[in-house]
């Protein structure tokens, strides 16, 4: 088992920067997430990392070895894509079997791998098939078969699981989870769903227009987000971020939320900053809390989200608990707890 | 599947029969020709069916005795097909890494130059004739296999480069890409997964060079003039430049001419199905 180590990564695809001084290290066993929104370059690190494209500049090391001009063949990497790239004119024995044909395996070898990968697939009765006469999650498995067929050090998975249906995604995740545990290897998964990421991952990267914002356990960016970006991407529904003028009348500065909440800012600069709070972490009290007026009511059977406009912030979501008896156009009030505040300066980040 | 009406059925099938008849009425009355003696084919009014079938000309064009119109006619298919086989074999081997770099490998430079590729196959060939005769003559070349065969290359290689490249080209990038993450080299991308993958358009590729040097004329009246490499058009042609034109035994000819490219037009009609990329990639 292998890590990665990318030391101040940079890409440019002509003058255009896309990948902008990443670092980052993975280590060997670890399942880490590459999340963000589309066209941050998710793709484009994983493909540095693969071996499809050269670093413009930095350093990539495998393990204890400098790989950057290492061929991808070389590299003993193998990656899931994001289209599947089925070989369509072969069988799906055929297609698991063709990186350890080109090893220049013995035949017999071959079967038996290939039979040992279906078999941890499922995909025994399938094997005569050809790509065209499979299910969508079935190609995903074969996609997933051949590059588990050489047990590589190192396994990157872009988007596999866009373009399958819910119930689908469901199970394949339960499957890759279950797969990382088995094999052990090193993986790096891509994904613009955060349900997948805070599922799947030992550790997150969040990526915006070629940077990485914040690395960290799932938990970690859910309860201490390193900036509004992040604390607005990680949850759903999403974080509800508004700006607060400070207060320094009374030496330290606060921000006032109401007439009775009145929250420590501690550190932050200029005269404004940024509050946050999950939906998830407002309870419905009937007197007093911060008050607003409901604009719409979603049941969701297990919670219901309530959207309000109040002073301090327009659209506005709550997340509470069962069935809620809320109307729209009803006046309510909520009472978050002042460890469930998140506060970020004015330049976005956390304070 | 939409349900057509019976008159709409009717319709497509009777104007599928009179394209039929239209494309096959020469075919059938070159065949008729070929198996009526002199006599009718010379009689007023036409008889449409001859009284009497003859194999006659096939027996004179293939063999027997070793008469003269026998030797000419197969020496010129055999001059016919190694022209016309090897031209296509040496042009695909020029035109797949050929239309793989156009396909794949960056470069603005690169796609002017298949450009420039096409606009030579563009050319009319009495523009350039007499300076490649002119050559061929100056080689010694005049009168050898390997004239036609270069002269055909220059006319097949563009053709069946820009053929393959627009198939190459709606190859997902992707199924270059996985092979090289498996292990491949680039010339075992192409051998495993590419070739494979464009079989239908390798087909239609060596169908059509195939034919088009089978029928070509021009060159091959002007670069030969005995039997050592005269093609079979030319020599059909000569049969009619006697003094008394035989049509049938000219029928006849014709007939065994298409022999060859129709035999192998079915042969290759397996691997022309299409829907290959079927199921490599989803959505
Ligand atoms: N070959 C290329 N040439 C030029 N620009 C490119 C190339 N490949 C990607 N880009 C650009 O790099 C940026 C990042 O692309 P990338 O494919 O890595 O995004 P992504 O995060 O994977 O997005 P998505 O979630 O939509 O897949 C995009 O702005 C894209 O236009
Ligand atoms: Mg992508």
């Amino acid at each position: 088992m292998t890590g990665l180590t990318l030391k101040q990564v940079n890409k440019k695809f002509g003058e255009f920067p896309v990948i902008h001084e990443v670092d980052l290290s993975i280590d060997s066993g670890e399942l880490v997430v590459f999340v963000g929104p589309s066209g941050c370059g998710k793709s484009t690190l994983l493909r540095l990392i693969a071996g499809l494209e050269d670093i413009t500049s930095g350093e990539f090391w495998i393990g204890g070895q400098r790989a950057d001009q290492l061929l991808a063949a070389a590299r003993n990497i193998a990656m899931v894509f994001q289209s599947y790239a089925l070989y369509p004119h072969m069988t799906v024995a055929e297609n698991i079997g063709f990186p350890l044909k080109l090893a220049k395996l013995p035949r017999a070898r071959i079967a038996e791998k290939v039979a040992a990968v279906g078999e941890s697939l499922r995909l025994g009765a399938l094997f005569d098939r050809k790509p065209g006469q499979l299910s969508g999650g079935q190609r995903q498995r074969v996609a997933i078969g051949r590059a588990l067929a050489r047990d590589p050090k190192v396994l990157l998975l872009d988007e596999p699981l866009s373009n399958l249906d819910a119930a689908l995604r469901l199970e394949m995740r339960m499957e890759l989870s279950r797969l990382h545990k088995q094999l052990a290897a090193t993986m790096v998964y891509v994904t613009h769903d955060q349900v997948e990421a805070m599922t799947l991952a030992d550790r997150i990267v969040i990526m915006r227009e070629g940077k990485v914002e914040q690395v960290g356990t799932p938990l970690e960016l859910y309860s201490r987000p390193a900036n509004v970006f992040v604390a607005e991407f990680i949850g759903s529904p999403k974080m509800n971020v508004f700006s607060a003028d400070l207060d320094r009348s009374g030496g330290n500065p606060v921000i006032r939320l109401s007439e009775q909440t009145a929250l420590s800012a501690e550190g932050a600069a200029g005269s404004r900053v940024f509050a946050g709070i999950r939906p998830e972490h407002m309870t419905p009290v009937d007197d007093g809390g911060l008050r607003g007026v409901v604009t719409a009511v979603e049941h969701l059977g297990a919670d219901t989200l309530v959207h309000f406009d109040s002073a301090f912030m327009e659209g506005g979501i709550a997340r509470i608990n069962g069935i809620s008896g809320v109307r729209t156009g009803e006046n309510i009030g909520f009472q978050v707890a002042a460890e469930q505040y998140h506060l970020f300066s004015e330049n976005g980040n956390r304070l | 599947m939409t349900r057509r009406s019976p008159s709409q059925t009717i319709m497509i099938y009777s104007l599928a029969l009179l394209l039929g008849a239209v494309l096959l009425a020469p075919v059938l009355w070159l065949f008729i020709m070929s198996v009526s003696s002199t006599r009718d084919l010379t009689a007023l009014p036409l008889t449409w069916i001859p009284e009497t079938i003859s194999l006659e000309n096939y027996a004179k064009l293939l063999g027997g005795g070793g008469s003269t119109v026998a030797e000419s006619f197969l020496t010129a298919l055999r001059n016919s097909l190694i022209v016309a086989l090897s031209a296509t074999a040496i042009s695909l081997a020029v035109a797949v890494p050929a239309a793989y770099s156009f396909s794949r490998l960056p470069g603005r430079r690169r796609k002017s130059l298949l450009f420039v590729a096409i606009a030579t196959f563009m050319m009319p060939p009495v523009a350039i004739v007499l300076p490649l005769y002119a050559m061929m003559g100056e080689l010694g070349l005049l009168n050898t296999h390997l004239s036609l065969i270069l002269v055909y290359c220059g006319i097949l290689v563009p053709f069946t480069t820009w053929l393959l490249k627009s198939n190459f080209d709606g190859i997902p990038m992707d199924l270059d890409e996985a092979p090289i993450i498996d292990g491949a080299n680039r010339l075992q991308v192409i051998w495993h997964v590419t070739l494979p993958i464009a079989k239908p358009a390798l087909g239609a590729a060596a169908l059509m060079a195939v034919l088009m040097a089978w029928d070509e004329f021009f060159y091959a009246l002007l670069f030969t003039n005995d039997i050592r490499a005269k093609t079979l058009p030319v020599a059909i042609a000569d049969f009619a430049a006697g003094r008394v034109a035989d049509y049938g035994l000219i029928s006849a000819a014709g007939i065994l001419a298409t022999i060859p490219p129709v035999a192998l037009a079915y042969f290759l009609q397996k691997s022309l199905v299409s829907g290959l990329m079927s199921g490599s990639v989803k959505g």
